[in-house]
């Protein structure tokens, strides 16, 4: 506020003197007058780039430093993309096999009718009609995989453009190459399921690798 | 004769396209064909008779609303019934979808009771179109 007050009163003399040749139609002085305006903003906005510049190379010297930025850049943000693209493909199994097992249940309530003592009587059709409608229902509920589906699609994108802003900052830093390696500390709270693709060190494939790990360890 | 209705089911979550063809047997309906995109979707229209498309809305490649704009500006395919089935419910969007002509729109998570009605409703409504 006060520095374009200030900006305005300088600007004042240059604005008479502009309006005052216009009046006498001075060509010459009136392009001088121009000149010498042009020239003032210029030089207010070279030394503003520099400052910006200045701050601008600061920011990225500490970034540089932050050693948890390319950590993040290189491996954080691709394995969160995994874990995502992971947690889509179990859903996507574990909802086809839920449908599976419903087609293969319904029949089967035609299957106990028909064996029942009276497959007429009202409570053993009805017992099987709503026995349709749940199992119906349990198919129907398996939609959760397309919803949770489409969300988590959103984060990965969202990943995605996280990644690509870290990778153009780490090149600007030019440190990109540089292959720090940090010693990964051992989460307290666990690493959650196995992600393929997301690498913490060996982990069991199955059961049948955990038995032999706890009976090599004398267990 | 409404049991012979051709139908073409368009998700790109296989989930889906199997809940929608589940639904659909048990109404009764045999004739179902799957399509995983508006892409994949719009040569199978192109090249086969169907009779109904049921699609979602976002898709990867081509869009619900897009192959449902490619349908109605072709003269082969102008009439045919579209009922949108997507997790889009901003009011905007149905009613951009209800502009560029689709037959009915079903919100996910949906019941088996509304997709029928929804069904049904667009079949009478053709029933009485083509007399």
């Amino acid at each position: 506020m006060m520095d374009s007050q200030r900006n305005l009163e300088r600007l004042r003399p240059l604005l008479d003197r502009l309006t005052a040749a216009v009046s006498a139609g001075d060509a010459p002085e009136f392009e001088r007058v121009l000149d010498d305006l042009v020239h003032g903003r210029r030089k207010d906005l070279f030394a503003e780039l520099r400052r910006l510049t200045a701050r601008v190379r600061q920011a990225l010297e500490s970034f540089q430093l932050n050693a948890r930025f390319s950590e993040l850049a290189e491996k954080d943000v691709p394995d969160a993309r995994q874990r995502l693209l992971h947690v889509m493909k179990l859903t996507d199994e574990a909802a086809h096999q839920t449908m599976d097992l419903i087609e293969r249940a319904t029949p089967l309530v035609s299957t106990l009718v028909s064996a029942a003592a009276d497959p007429t009587a009202p409570s053993v059709v009805a017992a099987a009609t709503k026995l349709r409608s749940h199992l119906s229902d349990v198919h129907l509920a398996q939609g959760y995989q397309d919803l949770t589906g489409q969300i988590v699609r959103g984060v990965i994108k969202l990943v995605d453009e996280v990644e690509a802003t870290l990778a153009g900052l780490m090149r600007i830093a030019g440190e990109a190459a540089e292959d720090q390696t940090i010693a990964a500390p051992i989460a307290v709270n666990g690493y959650g399921p196995v992600v393929p693709g997301v690498n913490h060190g060996a982990a069991l494939g199955n059961q049948q690798d955990v038995d032999a790990l706890l009976s090599d360890l004398g267990l | 004769m409404s049991t012979a209705i051709r139908y073409l089911v368009v998700d790109d979550f296989s989930t889906m396209r199997r809940i929608v063809k589940n639904l659909l047997q048990e109404l009764g309906y045999q004739n179902i064909q799957e399509a995983d995109d508006g892409k994949t979707a719009w040569p199978m229209l192109q090249a086969g008779s169907f009779d109904f498309v049921i699609t979602d809305w976002n898709m990867p490649l081509m869009p619900g609303l897009d192959l449902l704009k490619a349908i109605r500006a072709d003269d082969k395919l102008k009439s045919l019934p579209v009922l949108m089935v997507t997790a889009e419910a901003k009011r905007e969007q149905i009613v951009e979808a209800v502009q560029a002509g689709v037959s009915g729109y079903v919100v996910k998570p949906f019941t088996a009771e509304i997709l029928k009605q929804k069904l049904d409703k667009i079949l009478q409504a053709r029933a009485a179109a083509t007399g």
